[in-house]
């Protein structure tokens, strides 16, 4: 469907961006909207950010939680970024 | 029950005369304009409520000077900063002030695709400034929405006005029939599209949703006269936005002044909380209880919530009616009357009513 591969490396497109105060939940802030994150959600999102490819992320949350079931988090994040690709909040870097 | 947006009417001071201006008719003066610190202290008690997104609206924001401080300290309050401009008083700059003090969002408003009919609905020469800012826009980190207001006169160029925000590279675009309140509902028997023109106009948005699926977010509002049932206005009255106009008043809606014998609290004299939980205006249409039939036992009563209160005001004179543009409502009549006349003299094109100015506030080059 998209181009995200391994090597992707996913950043919040402009006007997207994390809620900076603390609130009860994560929110992550669109043009019109905002998106309840929830789950490892902040954790992908903080890591979009033109830097860290998709294998990094996935690789950082394995480390996280270990104790997480093996490829379970590469589905979630994989997913994830695939949701966030068709709402246009993050592109893939090249 | 949180609001989730505050649109502050930083001023009703505007250099564009649009026909179809959404400001209520009875404008506020530059002089009763509330001051920098007082929009402060409004934004940090939105924040407080767990508002999210701020949308800095006017009039034209820009005419006001301290607008990067106003943005500056929307974000401080913890908000999402949207600005809805028609670009008009906005140089590289300023621009570059704006997006420094941490504005997230621009939304640029275009009368048409081609200049001399945008000129002619603006009542001004803005466009070509308008394509010259876009340019300018996207070589700034904010996210950019092109906003395009449809009507009668302009709708045969639909697919233009969408080329158009492709080749501008808008992140969004918002494509909104005009709604007939305030200066639009004088000028609607020359603006109203045709049930034809509608019809098309649904079927060129899809096409291009499809077409531009992941690449450009097509946002549509349609005329409500031809609906089937009327548009959740506000996602209901009192339950996600709240309005504040250039003197500091706390609306529910942009046009709720039209409705009589409401009071709107001022933000200098009461605080935003209570304004919001208990002021009796915002109370007024909150939830169902002051529902008529057959909104009362309507299944949709949870998905509409009884249509507009200020469109029933207009239309019938009581604001506590079912939205007449509602197929069931008791006064749909007057709508199908309405649709009826639509291109019959003496509403003929263009035979229609520039807004100007109120006399204090009168500035011209």
């Amino acid at each position: 469907m998209s181009d995200l591969s391994g090597a992707s490396r996913p950043k919040l497109r402009p006007g997207c961006r994390l809620r900076e105060s603390a609130g009860d939940s994560d929110m992550l802030l669109i043009p019109e909207g905002a998106l309840r994150l929830a789950g490892t959600g902040r954790k992908i999102v903080e890591r979009c950010d033109g830097r860290h490819t998709l294998d990094d992320i996935v690789r950082e949350l394995n480390a996280e939680y270990p104790a997480a079931e093996p490829g379970r988090i590469e589905t979630e994040v994989s997913t994830f970024l695939e949701r966030l690709l068709q709402k246009r909040v993050i592109d893939l870097e090249p | 029950m949180t609001p989730l947006s505050l649109i502050a009417e930083i001023t009703h001071r505007c250099p564009l005369h649009c026909v179809y201006c959404s400001n209520p008719l009875e404008m506020q003066a530059r002089e009763i304009e509330l001051p920098t610190a007082a929009w402060a202290q409004t934004f940090q008690a939105a924040g407080e409520l767990g508002v999210l997104q701020l949308h800095l609206t006017g009039g034209e924001p820009l005419v006001r000077a301290d607008l990067a401080e106003l943005v500056a300290a929307g974000r401080r309050a913890g908000l999402y900063v949207n600005l809805i401009t028609s670009g008009i008083g906005l140089n590289p700059v300023r621009l570059t002030a704006l997006t420094d003090a941490g504005l997230d969002h621009i939304q640029l408003s275009f009368q048409d695709s081609q200049e001399d009919e945008a000129n002619l609905i603006a009542g001004t020469r803005a466009h070509a400034h308008k394509i010259e800012l876009s340019r300018r826009i996207k070589q700034h980190r904010v996210a950019f929405t092109v906003n395009m207001v449809v009507h009668r006169r302009n709708l045969e160029r639909l697919e233009e006005m969408i080329a158009l925000a492709e080749e501008l590279e808008a992140d969004r675009l918002e494509i909104a029939h005009v709604q007939y309140y305030g200066w639009a509902l004088k000028n609607r028997d020359t603006l109203l599209p045709t049930r034809a023109q509608w019809e098309r106009s649904l079927a060129v948005i899809t096409a291009a949703r499809d077409r531009l699926s992941g690449r450009m977010r097509i946002d549509f509002v349609g005329p409500d006269y031809y609906a089937k049932y009327p548009k959740a206005c506000m996602g209901g009255w009192g339950s996600s936005v709240i309005l504040i106009d250039p003197a500091g008043r706390a609306l529910p809606c942009h046009a709720a002044g039209s409705i009589p014998g409401l009071r709107f609290d001022n933000v200098q004299e009461r605080s935003l909380r209570w304004i919001w939980e208990d002021s009796p205006a915002f109370r007024k249409f909150r939830g169902e209880d002051w529902m008529p039939e057959p909104c009362r036992s309507c299944d949709r009563r949870t998905q509409d919530f009884g249509g507009c209160r200020c469109q029933a005001m207009l239309l019938t004179g009581d604001a506590t009616v079912t939205d007449p543009v509602c197929t069931l409502a008791p006064r749909h009549d007057l709508v199908e009357a309405v649709i009826g006349q639509i291109g019959l003299p003496p509403h003929g094109d263009g035979n229609w009513v520039y807004r100007i100015d109120p006399p204090s506030l009168v500035e011209r080059a």
